[in-house]
Formats: C-alpha cells, structure tokens, sequence
C-alpha cells in the first residue's frame, strides 16, 4: 500500500527520465562546457597545453571590429528575412485563403522549396545568380536594366542571400498563416458585414488579431533561425566577399580548428542575444497577442 | 547488461537529437571521426597488426592511394594498412583535432602541410628520426624544397607524400595565334595577358590571366618581389618594403584590364580550371595537381612554365605530408609502410606515376619510369624542376589563424577595390598579435 504511493509520486519523474537524462547529456552539459572553453586559450590536441585566461575571450571579442562586423550583418539579415518573409506570406496567405483548385495548385507549388534541402537550393541559386551566364541576369538584361554582381560584390551579397532564404521559407510560413485564417469563425466576418465595415478595417481590427498567435510565434521561430543562419552562407559565399555575408554562426565557424576558445566564447554571445532577444519579444509583445 | 544500457542511450540519443535538429539546424559539420575499433583485429590472423592511416584524396587520387595500400597488404602478411578517406585537408585536420582528444587517433595521417607545425606544437606528432636511423635513411634522401615543413624543433614530424607546386599553365596555341612568347618575368606576363584580351560591346569575353582565390599565389608573388610571408624572427610580416604592396597592385592593374580575371572565392579551382580548358583565358597559375585532368580536357597545345619572376624565381609547395601520431600503437608496423612509401618502387613511385604529384625522393626523380615519363610529357618535369627555387615563408604554429586574416585582406583588395595599403596595414597588426600569443 505504501508502495503503491511512493510509486505513484514517483511515476512522472521517472517517465519523464529518459527525456531529461538526454537533455542533460545533450543539451545542459554541452553549454556548461562551451562556457567552460570559453574561459579557455584551449589546445584541441594536447589538453595540457591549454590556458586558462578568464575572461580575455570575452574581451577580445567586443575589442574586435570583426566581431561587430559579423553582428551587424546578422542583424541586417535578420531584419531583412523576417520583414519580407512576414509581409509577403501574409500577402500570399490571404490570396491563397480562398478555396479554389489554383490556390490549391499554387498553395503546393509555393511549399515546395520548404522540402527540397538548402544545399541543394543554394547551389541551383548559385547559377542562378552566376553574374555573366546566370538567368537572373539574363532576365535583367533582357528587360533593358543592367546586371547585378550578386554574391560576387559585397554591395549586393547579403541581398542575394536574403532572398534565397525568403524564397524558401515564405511557403511553409504562408501555410501555417491559412491554417490560422481558416480558424477564424465565420460568424465574426458575417457581423462585421452586418456593420457595413470596410475592408481594411476587417482585416485591421479582426483578421490580424484572430491570427496574432500565430505571426508571434512565426516572428519568434524565424527570428531565433535567422541568427543562426550559417548553411546558405557556408555554401553561397563562404562568409565574403570581404566579410559581407560573415553572421555571427559563419563567423564562430571560422575558428573551429584554430582557436575553439575564442569561437566557444563568441557561441556564448550569440546565446545571449538569442536569449535577450526572446525575453525582450515576450515582454513586448505578448500582451498584443489575442490569444482566444 | 553493458548492451543493453547502451541500446537504450542510443535510443535515447536518437530522440534527443532529433527535437534539438529541429531547433538547431547548425550541426551539419560535427560528423564524429570513425572509431578505429578494428586495431588488433580478430578476423584477421594472428600477429597481424593493423595500422590506420587516414588521407584526403578522393576521386581518381583516392583510388590511386587505394591501390597503393593494396599494393602493400598484398606483399605484408603480418601487417594489414587500413586506408580512410577523411574528406578535405581541412575536414580531415578537424577530425584529428577530435579523434585525437577522444584517443581514437589513427596510426598515420595524411596532413596539409601548413597544418605541421600546429599539430607538431601540440607534442602530437611522432618524431621519425630513430625510425629514420634504424632503416637507414635520412633526410637527404628528399629533396630539399619539399622539407620546409619537415622539421620541428630538430625533430622530423613528418615526410613528404603528395606535394605540389603551383605552376604556370599557358594555351600555347591561343599565344601562338597573337605571336607571343611564353612569359618569363611579371613585365612580360603583363605584356602576354593584356595582349590576350578580347571585348566586346565594352565586355570582357576573353581574359589573359587568372588563378583561383588562395593565399598561394599572392605569397609566391610576394616572395618573386623578393619579400618573405614572415620575417625570420617569426615576430611579424617580411614585405614591407613594399613587395606586398607591388605583388598586390600588379594584380589590380591587370584586374582593371581585363587581363586578369579573378574568380570569386566559392569553387575558385573549378571555375578558373573550366576557363581555362574553354578558352576564356590563356594562362592561369594553378597547380602542378591539376596537370592531369586539364591535359586531357584541353583542345590546344598545352604547356607548363614556371610562374614569372619579378627580382627572382620562386614558388611556395603545397599538399601534403604524412605523419605518425604519438599516440599509435603500433609505430613499427606504421613506420614499415611508410618506408615502404618513400623506397619501394611500387609504393609511393607508383601513386606519383598515377596521380601527378611530384616526386618526393631523389630517388624517384632518378628512377627509369619517372624519366621516361617526364620524357613522354615534359609539363611533369617543369613542374619538378621548378622545387628548386621552392622557398616556404609562411611557416609558423599561428600561421592557420592568420591565413584567415591574409583572406580577409585577399578579399578587402581583390573584391572591394579597398586601397591596397591601409589593408595589408590591417592585416600586419593582426598578423603581429596572432605571432606574439
């Protein structure tokens, strides 16, 4: 009988081991030890030869022009993914909202590049985009406007892979907002008709909010993503020309082999960020979410 | 028990980094080096020792290293070489960095020779020279151009294996039609590559010069300036009289020309090789690895030079070097087959017939079928040839960090017009705070 109580208290705890045990193996551990290397001028191949240096890692990276470099371009990324990927699949969703065999057809077509792997789209993009044979420029010059370097001039690098990424993305986002449209009751619309409301003010004071949940989360996901961004750079430009396309990820990448210290130093800033970040998003915004 | 313990940290590992794949999505590059679980192996006879040896040569060299390691089990009974390939030069140092740390090492490696000296400083690398001593042989049997990473605080951490050069390529057939000799200095080179030019409607739809995106070539053109990569303190750069700035604005005038073309940093290699085998330039500096495959993609008169001097001739080396881990266990048995690499004609003389690489023994040089060969295609001797005005500057424990920084100024000039001097500036400060740690 006691038993039987004792295994009852016990019960969630140990059906929710397994799952912890991994994360504390995966998860915990390995950002205790980032943190500890961080802490480190670490020799890879001979442990003895490390030094432990506090917090000089830290101090080199906020007195490095690289550094700030590499953030201010994951910024502008960031701001630039989110920005175009939110507005046009919103556009898209409330196109694509009613049911009709195109929309279907389309709604598909759009979602297709979600599943193809982004090695596969970054290389196609890179043909695309090639500045003497590639289409996209062919098309340019064929509507009388001059070509773009695209990944090839720092000017333009960062856009080219912008938009790679928008391209992706918008039909998986586009996707997740009709799902959210579609929820939204019916009835609502129908008194609002009552009312004589116009359009926009339907769309202002009752679509966007019935599917606020939805864009919150969408803004927080891509947001946290985007700062991670790091295949499409490795790939596409490996971080050039002349740092332009080097994010925060391409950038703690870059010293893997030579000084993991510094880059286990700089993955702890990134972690911050992130960190702040999200805090700052659900302070802000969670109170403008309807949630129902 | 043990068994089962572990089936379930398996599945419970399974799981775990599938949710963190869905938050992650940065791992890709930390694939874990293969254990070397076979090491004395029980399929395998008894008294066979198994040694590893890990390289980074795909494609066709991979399966000429393959047939080499074959060559060699088949001759061994008591000694069985297990060859991995273990992706690029770079993937392949990555995953010693782990496998070392993890004690799962192989007994030999294949290593970037640039990487040496790193590899030495962390005390990992075996020093050879008692092997060297009991087989009766030494240094002076290599030449001495492809040594430069050799030595390490007077220890031999490791031997040459495929080296190359880069080399001048040239479209003797394109030069031929402008009635132009093959270049000699960079005052000729310019002359050739302007001359080569073909526009149309103000676009360049010929090139005279090109060479893929590396450190190679900007350092062997330092040191033709008669400047060296480091200074011989090893406390910062050796060209700053000026070669640095002359090596790097000699390219950008020829950029502006169109008489060079230079190729964006992503698959530089490829793209200038495919150029260049199209005919959308006549020369280009590349090296000595890729004579093979432009031989039999090119539809002209094919032929190699030594890069131009400018005060001098010279050229850095290139590929790799083999070495032994201090780890191994088997260091006998790992030093048998690399001596059997460097001495026996069906070792390493073999892969050299096949692959393209240079020579790496004098012995090989004077062997019959290396004359013969060079007899029957003179591009292969060039390239051996031009090791004697071999000059290695950049060599240095720090130098894989500061051949980042030498990028980042390669980028600044090369990509973004960025004035030549406050770059190279940029580039010295780093270079001296990475030599003084």
């Amino acid at each position: 009988m006691n038993n039987t109580r004792v295994w009852q208290k016990l019960r969630p705890y140990a059906l929710v081991l397994p799952a912890m045990i991994g994360i504390l193996l995966f998860v915990v551990y390995p950002i205790l030890y980032l943190v500890k290397l961080s802490m480190f001028k670490y020799n890879l191949l001979n442990k003895d030869k490390s030094k432990f240096i506090g917090a000089d890692n830290y101090t080199e990276i906020f007195s490095r022009g690289d550094f700030y470099n590499a953030l201010l371009t994951t910024v502008l990324y960031t701001v630039g993914v989110v920005v175009i990927t939110m507005a046009l699949s919103l556009f898209i969703a409330l196109w694509l909202n009613q049911n009709t065999r195109f929309n279907a057809l389309v709604q598909a077509g759009i979602f297709t590049p979600h599943i193809i792997s982004i090695v596969s789209i970054a290389l196609v993009w890179m043909w695309l985009m090639e500045p003497n044979y590639g289409l996209l420029n062919f098309a340019l010059k064929a509507v009388g406007l001059p070509a773009l370097p695209w990944l090839q001039s720092s000017s333009t690098s960062l856009l080219s892979i912008i938009i790679v990424s928008v391209w992706q993305n918008v039909g998986y986002y586009s996707l997740l907002i009709v799902a959210a449209l579609k929820n939204i009751p019916q009835t609502i619309y129908e008194a609002a008709a009552l009312d004589n409301a116009s359009k926009f003010k339907v769309f202002y004071k009752i679509t966007l909010p019935m599917i606020s949940p939805q864009l919150f989360f969408i803004l927080v996901i891509m947001t946290i993503g985007s700062f991670k961004v790091f295949d499409t750079v490795k790939i596409m430009t490996g971080g050039g020309p002349n740092g332009s396309t080097t994010t925060l990820v391409y950038y703690i990448y870059e010293f893997r082999t030579t000084s993991i210290g510094y880059a286990s130093a700089t993955g702890v800033v990134l972690m911050a960020i992130i960190t702040v970040l999200t805090f700052i998003y659900f302070r802000l915004l969670s109170n403008k979410v309807h949630y129902q | 028990m043990n068994k089962k313990l572990s089936a379930i940290v398996l599945a419970a590992t399974t799981v775990i980094s599938g949710v963190l794949a869905g938050c992650s999505g940065t791992q890709s590059e930390s694939s874990a080096p293969t254990p070397s679980t076979t090491q004395p192996s029980a399929s395998t006879p008894a008294g066979k020792t198994t040694v590893q040896f890990w390289h980074s040569l795909g494609g066709k060299n991979g399966e000429y290293i393959s047939a080499m390691i074959k060559r060699f089990n088949d001759t061994h009974d008591n000694i069985e070489v297990v060859g991995t390939f273990q992706g690029s030069y770079d993937e392949t140092v990555t995953k010693l960095q782990q496998s070392i740390a993890a004690k799962t090492a192989p007994d030999i490696t294949m290593l970037e020779r640039a990487y040496v000296q790193m590899f030495a400083e962390a005390e990992v690398l075996e020093d050879l020279t008692p092997f060297m001593a009991k087989t009766n042989t030494s240094k002076d049997d290599f030449p001495e151009g492809l040594m430069g990473h050799s030595v390490f605080n007077d220890k031999i951490v490791s031997l040459p294996l495929n080296r190359s050069t880069p080399i001048m390529h040239i479209n003797k057939t394109m030069l031929d039609e402008k009635g132009l000799a093959i270049p000699t200095t960079w005052e000729e080179l310019k002359k050739v590559s302007e001359a080569l030019v073909v526009k149309e409607n103000g676009e360049v739809k010929r090139y005279g010069l090109s060479m893929p995106y590396d450190t190679w070539y900007p350092i062997a053109m330092i040191s033709q300036a008669g400047g060296k990569f480091f200074n011989d303190d090893a406390t910062s750069i050796g060209f700053e009289k000026g070669e640095g700035v002359k090596a790097f604005q000699y390219l950008k005038d020829l950029q502006s020309t169109g008489a060079l073309y230079y190729p964006p940093a992503q698959d530089s290699g490829n793209i200038v090789n495919q150029m260049f085998t199209s005919e959308k330039i006549g020369i280009m500096f590349q090296s000595t690895g890729v004579m093979g495959s432009v031989k039999s993609n090119a539809k002209f008169d094919y032929v190699t030079a030594f890069l131009p001097k400018d005060v001098a001739f010279a050229t850095p080396t290139g590929g790799a070097n083999i070495a032994m881990l201090t780890d191994s266990t088997n260091k006998d048995a790992a030093w048998e087959f690399i001596n059997w690499v460097n001495t026996d004609p069906q070792g390493g003389q073999q892969f050299i017939l096949d692959s393209g690489y240079l020579p790496f023994t004098k012995k090989m040089v004077e062997s019959e079928p290396i004359k013969e060969l060079w007899a029957k295609d003179p591009n292969r001797k060039v390239a051996y040839d031009q090791l004697q005005y071999a000059v290695d500057t950049n060599k240095d424990v720090a130098w894989p960090q500061i051949m980042q920084e030498f990028f980042k100024a390669i980028q600044a000039i090369m990509y973004d017009n960025k004035p030549i001097e406050p770059a190279l500036d940029t580039f010295k400060k780093e270079a001296e705070r990475l030599l003084s740690e």
